[in-house]
């Protein structure tokens, strides 16, 4: 089997280049894969008799539990015969509608032999996996086919509808596959079939499976996208929407009965469900102009017959259902067929226009005449056959409530007059004389382009006579089903119930026939039932609005919106875990002293006022104020090494928020309305309820002893100083301090590069580089000599000069300088150490730098920060050598002790050195932020007038 | 920021004093063979900066391609050394003195990352369809948008080849993250590769502000989740006592300690993995960032972040929390159906192409987390299918936006492509094999993941949120249908764009994308044996 698949496939690929090489006549060419395809499986007929099924199966996919399994017993051997024998003859057709030069031709070619190749996969399949993937194929391929006329909106919105609707179908159909498997334990369909999934479970995944069959085979409420599909070209509605695609929801219907047609939902879903469609769609087509709509209407109809039929779980019901099945395939792609040669005829095919055809082109209009017929359920053809053994079915109906089955019945019955009426109402309307009508005329139809619906038109003759013989065959089917002892078919069963409807359903057709007209002027008031597209058209336009809406709430490009989701689900989900089951510590002590309440309350007074502020700077100055206040409760809690810390770091953040905050604009511009501040402070506060909860719970938490016990003491025998702190950085976790440091270097370097684009290194600018101030006579009084307080003072714009600036920075440079150095050397025994001199050094060259511009900063300190940066790696690292030195580990703090004549007892260790580096490296870092961010960008403003503000968003982290 | 950490070290106590302070430490024990593919890309990663540095900008860009494909090419094959030969099946296991797993998952998932790297770099690479020396981005980065400094780096012909070791280091990270075996080691590559993606991001040529507002955006929003994630990692260290995945699972099996610190440092590291992975509520800086960034990039964060990002993921749920899965599956069933119910509508919208990917892209983390659901192998399996299938298919959507183009760069919005199909019936197919394989259409390597991914999941018993997957595939197959529709069946705009014709790199990487995903989904059963054979992980 796989074989004649690989045929298609092959087909499909070389069907473009030979349409290039024979033009249209490739298509008689093509019509050999489905054409083998069909002799072939009726070469298989003999062993699917005998032994019940004909089965293959290669690995696909072990793993997942996928393979290539193929089944070919009666079921799938109609289907496949009726696919690729119909297919043959579409195609055959093909080779005389289209003209040789249509555009496109080739890629349809190859798309319809993907899509018969796809569904004879589909009839074949065993697996319910693969059964799935050919499925969602012939969505995919019948979209193509349909949009093939995509110069017409109404052909692409067809195509789209029909994908959409199928494919929505198709994935629930693979929930419900899936479902099936994994708990039956097997993807064998007949596995699945014979030992049925029961109960809820089951009944639910087959519904979903049927979701995929209703979809596909254009069931009310998702009829709709069918007679919409009629935008394709003929052969392709007659092949896919007369006897193959719209028939897989039927086969998988019919493949599922046999074993879940007891299931609780199957009969109360199909029946109603299928007789609904069977009389919406019947009622349509009698009101429809265009013939293929009819047609199309009449098909809808005829899907909802065969579905009840086939859905029903009686031997009966399936063997009538199965027939008609057979019976429709061949009729309706007759009656499309013709359709097309009547449009390439007289080109229309609107029934109002249409006169006198049936005495100019006779042999069409016999064809037509029988395939109607045997859709009206006239005897001697097929069609009667099926139509009577349905309502035998009906008559005695096993396993249904008998008002649910005389309701049945009854619906069928109705159904069935008004199919005899359309179909009388097709007949009439393409081939009879119309009075008051210019018969038209036609242009002469070849004996190939007719071919084909004369063949199928003739197999629906001979099929009726010759349904004992059929009958046997499809009985094999109708035995698996329910009971499973179906009455013979035949023609004639002798004066009884059947007979006598079938008789009441062709007067009664006839009857409304001739009544056309009023039946007409009944349908233009009634009002239009079931307009299910209209509901599709709503259904995506409120997916759309849904869609719009949720954008525009969630997706408006702000980073607060954004920033303020993640906190509220922040809060709400740890949060609410937390509060329901934390365990809170039984006791608070609110303070030690209350000085920290006066210290907390300010910083929070701080931050409130910071978010209300609408100064940039008060606001930066306000979030310092917290920093600060955070730092005096490090100090009262007795830290006063963090705190000196903590005061340093903020001191020189402010100072760099100053530096860009220079480039910005003063005001925060207030857009928000209070609803959106109030949610805002909502879950600022709630997020900082959360962490500070969170903080309490995760202290009293604390199980084992705190390492800080022990701490002291270690850091005086390993490390060799006092300051836990200190040792901590530079002893205890020196590896951690060394890293830092270089990322520190790194970060340092990274903020000059953005602002320096060109060079960062060179000479520094220095107040003795610029020409001194001319000594010549200037306007106004001549500053006297000892006024100079800072070199590089008189190089500022006067107006931004200030005395007692200049004059405290004078004062106080070199002040801070030693207390900087003090702190270096002390720091590892009292509160100080490298980072927090270095931090200081750095303040006082900022005071330098706000004192007197940037060519004093180049004066105060005329070194290259890179270089400073450098070299606080280099002592850094180079101390931990020394370790290694004298024997021990890298970074290993040692001792050396000496009396020192003049200085007395001097201790001096080894990581003295390695702070002594990490000063370098901040002073390093604070001279780099001042040289990019205040320095250069003063040089850069009076360079060039420009805006820098977009660089600075980078910078201002 | 830097300040900060240093003063925060000083405020921490050590917890080791005595480790630290005694005689011998002994040294750390590094499995250098096992490691190797982390080994090779971060040492092409540091040989580029010293390219960057040294070498005359001329030969720049050549050495720097050269380098770092050689680079992703020998950690791929070092990958498959580890993985295939018998001396180092023994030594797969927690490595690094217990900070790295080699295992199954790890080995896949890194071989799966340097694969979609590789591909992505040939788009990074591309300079014909952007013509100059830069590409398809800024000349120099430093410079103001619209600024005498642009137009003037511009004309001396600078380019930011930059571009390639900050690939380097970010696919590093990448490597690391599924791999960590603690949280420390975790965070650490997480910031890895998110701080050159963050670079990445703002260095379009064209469209400059958008592309800086998007690496602005994801670098603020990125180091919240990332301050959470760090912060989740104290609360467990808090409740375990220790930071190593599999003594927190210990932890938590025998309920010591307080609860709410596990559950809260659990829901906290979630935050952190859940951004990086783009799914909801957390997924908004997405649509943001992927259409800002240059669009190599976004491949490269599309493909290659998410594969690290749910590599993580798996590892700390399945290996951590494995023993919470009562408690984390009714959290992770709700943020997968919002991040598919997300993804699927809001993309319903979009008129911009990079947008629309973004969201699938969204939709496409919610499919996964479906995966992760089921907390089994097969779940394991099916993600470990999914990222690999899904990163090529990604890699080459974008791809195909980089080709088509108007005059003032990439055409992205929608109505542009309307009828590209009749143009170019080659680019907009392939762009429709894209599509279909994220539609889940069969025959495509979408199909075959969500086949996988699903039934996994059901069989896990989480059928409700199948049920959604299934209703959001359809939402998404709409949209994805409609973009096809307007490829093929629609009038092509008198001045619409024109598919530009690429160099051999981007056409290479295109055909890549599309047969990958066609042979992904017609025979998957090879790269499903082998993520079958990887999916258990090592403790």
């Amino acid at each position: 089997m796989p074989y004649l698949l690989a045929a298609h496939v092959l087909l499909a690929l070389v069907a473009p280049l030979l349409v290039r090489r024979l033009g249209r006549d490739a298509f008689l060419v093509l019509a050999v894969g489905p054409a083998a395809a069909f002799v072939w499986a009726l070469a298989q007929l003999a062993r699917v008799r005998d032994d019940g099924a004909v089965a293959e199966s290669y690995e696909w996919m072990p793993t997942v539990g996928l393979s290539l399994s193929f089944r070919l017993d009666t079921l799938s051997l109609l289907l496949t015969a009726l696919v690729t024998g119909v297919g043959a003859l579409v195609l055959v057709y093909c080779a005389r509608y289209f003209s040789s030069g249509s555009a496109g031709l080739g890629r349809f070619a190859g798309v319809l032999l993907a899509f018969a190749g796809a569904m004879l996969g589909l009839v074949l399949a065993d697996d319910m996996v693969l059964l799935y993937v050919f499925w969602e194929l012939t969505s995919v391929f019948s979209y193509l086919l349909i949009g093939h006329s995509a110069q017409l909106k109404a052909g692409r919105r067809a195509a789209m509808q029909a994908l959409v609707v199928t494919t929505a179908g198709g994935l629930a159909m693979l929930v419900g596959i899936v479902m099936l498997g994994e708990r039956a334990g097997t993807y064998r369909l007949s596995e699945v079939v014979a030992e049925p999934v029961g109960g809820t479970y089951g009944a639910t995944a087959v519904m979903l499976v049927l979701a995929g069959a209703l979809t596909k085979s254009a069931l009310f409420p998702f009829h709709f996208w069918l007679p919409a599909a009629m935008a394709a070209p003929t052969p392709v509605s007659a092949y896919l929407h007369a006897a193959a695609m719209v028939k897989a929801g039927v086969y998988l219907v019919a493949r599922f009965a046999p074993g879940y047609a007891d299931s609780s939902l199957w009969r109360p879903v199909l029946i109603p469900l299928g007789l609904a469609t069977m009389l919406l769609g019947a009622w349509r087509a009698l009101r429809q102009h265009d013939l293929k709509l009819l047609l199309a209407f009449g098909t809808v109809s005829q899907l909802g017959f065969l579905t009840l039929l086939v859905g029903t779980g009686t031997a009966d019901a399936a063997l009538a259902g199965v027939t008609m099945l057979l019976a429709h395939a061949l009729f309706k792609a007759t009656l499309f067929l013709v359709v097309g040669i009547v449009d390439r005829a007289t080109g229309t095919r609107d029934l109002r226009e249409l006169s006198g055809l049936g005495r100019r082109l006779p042999a069409v209009a016999v064809m037509a005449v029988l395939a109607a017929a045997s859709m009206a359920g006239v005897p001697p053809l097929l069609g009667f056959v099926g139509k009577e053994t349905a309502y035998a079915a009906f008559l005695d109906a096993p396993r249904i409530a008998g008002w649910a089955s005389g309701l049945t019945l009854a619906g069928l019955v109705v159904g069935s007059v008004l199919t005899f009426a359309y179909s009388a109402r097709f007949v009439w309307g393409a081939f009879a004389d119309k009075p008051g009508l210019e018969p038209v005329t036609p242009r002469p139809v070849g004996p190939l382009f007719a071919a084909a619906p004369g063949l199928l038109a003739a197999a629906g003759l001979v099929a009726g006579p010759m349904s004992g013989l059929l009958g046997e065959g499809l009985a094999h089917y109708a035995e698996t089903v329910g009971d499973g002892h179906p009455h013979s078919i035949g023609l004639w069963h002798g004066v009884n119930t059947a007979l006598g409807l079938s008789a009441l359903t062709l007067a009664a057709g006839f009857a409304l026939f001739a009544a056309r007209d009023r039946v007409a002027a009944v349908q233009a008031k009634a009002p239009g039932v079931g307009n299910a597209d209209g509901a599709y058209r709503a259904v995506m336009r409120g997916v759309d609005r849904v869609a719009l809406t949720v954008t525009a709430a969630t997706q408006r490009g702000s980073l607060p919106a954004y920033l303020g989701t993640i906190l509220a689900v922040l809060v709400a989900v740890p949060g609410v875990a937390m509060i329901r089951g934390g365990q809170w510590p039984d006791t608070l002590r609110a303070w030690d002293t209350p000085l920290q309440a006066v210290v907390a309350g300010v910083a929070l007074i701080a931050a409130v006022t910071a978010v209300r502020t609408h100064q940039r700077l008060t606001a930066v100055l306000l979030v310092g104020a917290t920093g600060y206040g955070v730092g005096m409760l490090f100090a009262l809690h007795g830290a006063p090494d963090l705190a000196l810390t903590q005061f340093l770091v903020e001191s020189l953040t402010l100072v760099v928020f100053v530096l860009v905050l220079r480039k910005l604009p003063k005001r925060i511009v207030e857009r928000h309305s209070p609803v959106t501040r109030a949610v805002r402070a909502t879950i600022a506060i709630a997020g900082g309820l959360l962490l500070g909860a969170l903080s309490l719970l995760a202290l009293d938490a604390r199980v084992a002893p705190p390492v800080s016990d022990a701490f002291p003491k270690e850091a005086y025998e390993f490390g060799e100083g006092k300051n836990v702190v200190n040792v901590t950085l530079v002893d205890v976790r020196a590896w951690d301090t060394f890293g830092e440091i270089s990322v520190l270097t790194a970060a340092a370097t990274g903020v000059a590069s953005l602002v320096f684009l060109r060079k960062r290194t060179g000479a520094v600018p220095r107040a003795h580089a610029i020409a001194p101030p001319p000594p010549g006579p200037t306007p106004g009084p001549t500053p006297a000599p000892q006024s100079v307080w800072l070199p590089a003072g008189a190089l500022m714009a006067p107006q931004r000069r200030s005395l007692v600036l200049e004059v405290v920075a004078r004062l106080i440079f070199h002040t801070i300088l030693v207390l900087s150095v003090y702190l270096l050397f002390a720091g590892h025994n009292v509160p100080g150490g490298g980072f927090s001199a270095g931090l200081v050094a750095g303040l006082a060259l900022v005071v330098r730098y706000v004192a007197g511009g940037r060519y004093e900063l180049g004066s105060a300190a005329p070194i290259d920060p890179g270089l400073l940066l450098g070299l606080g790696v280099l002592v850094s690292g180079a101390t931990g050598v020394i370790g290694l030195l004298v024997g021990g580990e890298v970074l290993q703090t040692v001792a050396f002790e000496q009396t020192l004549p003049v200085l007395g007892h001097v201790k001096l260790v080894t990581s003295l050195f390695f702070d002594i580096g990490v000063y370098l490296v901040v002073v390093g870092l604070v001279l780099d932020i001042l040289r990019s961010l205040g320095a250069e960008l003063e040089r850069l403003d009076e360079d060039e007038d420009m805006d820098v503000d977009a660089p600075l968003a980078g910078v201002a982290r | 920021m830097t300040v900060a950490a240093v003063v925060s070290a000083a405020s921490v106590p050590a917890a080791s004093v005595s480790a630290a302070a005694a005689d011998s430490i002994p040294a750390p024990h590094i499995e250098y063979g096992v490691l190797s593919p982390l080994f090779v890309v971060f040492g092409a990663a540091v040989l580029g900066v010293l390219v960057e540095a040294f070498a005359p900008r001329a030969a720049r860009w050549a050495v720097q391609v050269g380098l770092t494909v050689l680079g992703l090419v020998g950690a791929f094959v070092a990958v498959v050394l580890v993985a295939s030969s018998d001396d180092w099946k023994g030594a797969r296991a927690v490595v690094a003195e217990g900070a790295v797993t080699v295992d199954g998952p790890t080995l896949f998932l890194q071989g799966t990352i340097l694969l979609l790297a590789f591909v992505a770099v040939l788009l990074l690479a591309e300079r014909r369809l952007d013509p100059g020396p830069s590409g398809a981005f800024a000349a120099q980065a430093s410079t103001v948008p619209g600024s005498p400094g642009e137009r003037e780096a511009t004309r001396a012909g600078a380019a930011q080849t930059e571009v390639f070791p900050l690939t380097l280091f970010a696919v590093g990270g990448m490597l690391l993250f599924p791999a960590a075996n603690d949280l420390l080691v975790a965070f650490v590559a997480l910031e890895v590769l998110s701080l050159p993606l963050y670079l990445l991001c703002g260095l379009a040529r064209r469209r400059r502000l958008l592309s800086q507002e998007a690496a602005m955006k994801y670098f603020l929003l990125g180091a919240f989740s990332s301050a959470f994630f760090l912060y989740g990692i104290a609360l467990l260290y808090g409740y375990a006592g220790s930071i190593r995945l599999s003594e927190i699972a210990d932890a938590a099996t025998q309920a010591q300690g307080s609860d709410v610190l596990l559950l809260s440092g659990v829901g906290l590291v979630t935050v952190g993995l859940l951004f990086k992975a783009g799914a909801a509520p957390f997924h908004a800086w997405t649509p943001d960032v992927y259409q800002g960034a240059p669009t190599a990039v976004t491949a490269f964060m599309a493909a290659c972040t998410k594969v690290a990002a749910f590599g993580a993921l798996l590892r700390i749920y399945y290996v951590a929390f494995g023993g919470l899965k009562w408690e984390w599956r009714p959290l992770m069933w709700g943020v997968a159906i919002l991040t598919m119910l997300v993804g699927a509508v809001i993309s319903l919208t979009q008129q911009d192409v990079k947008r629309m990917l973004a969201y699938s892209s969204i939709a496409h983390a919610g499919f996964v987390l479906v995966g992760v659901l089921a907390a089994d192998d097969a779940g394991l399996r099916g993600v470990l299918f999914y990222l690999l299938a899904y990163g090529f298919a990604t890699i080459g959507a974008f791809a195909v936006v980089t080709m088509v183009r108007d005059p003032a760069g990439e055409a992205t919005h929608l109505s542009q492509w309307a009828g590209l199909g009749r143009r170019s019936p080659l680019v907009a197919g392939a762009f429709a094999i894209f599509l279909l394989s994220f539609a889940g259409i069969p025959l495509t390597s979408g199909f075959m993941s969500k086949y996988a991914v699903f039934s996994a999941a059901l069989d896990g018993g989480a059928s409700p949120v199948v049920v959604v997957a299934v209703l959001a595939s359809v939402v998404a197959a709409f949209f994805y249908v409609r973009v096809i529709v307007l490829m093929f069946f629609s009038e092509p705009a008198a001045d619409g764009p024109t598919v530009a014709v690429p160099s051999i790199l981007t056409t290479v990487a295109l055909a890549l994308g599309v047969t990958v995903t066609l042979v992904l989904g017609v025979i998957p059963q090879p790269v499903l044996d082998l993520a079958g054979d990887a999916a258990a992980f090592v403790r």
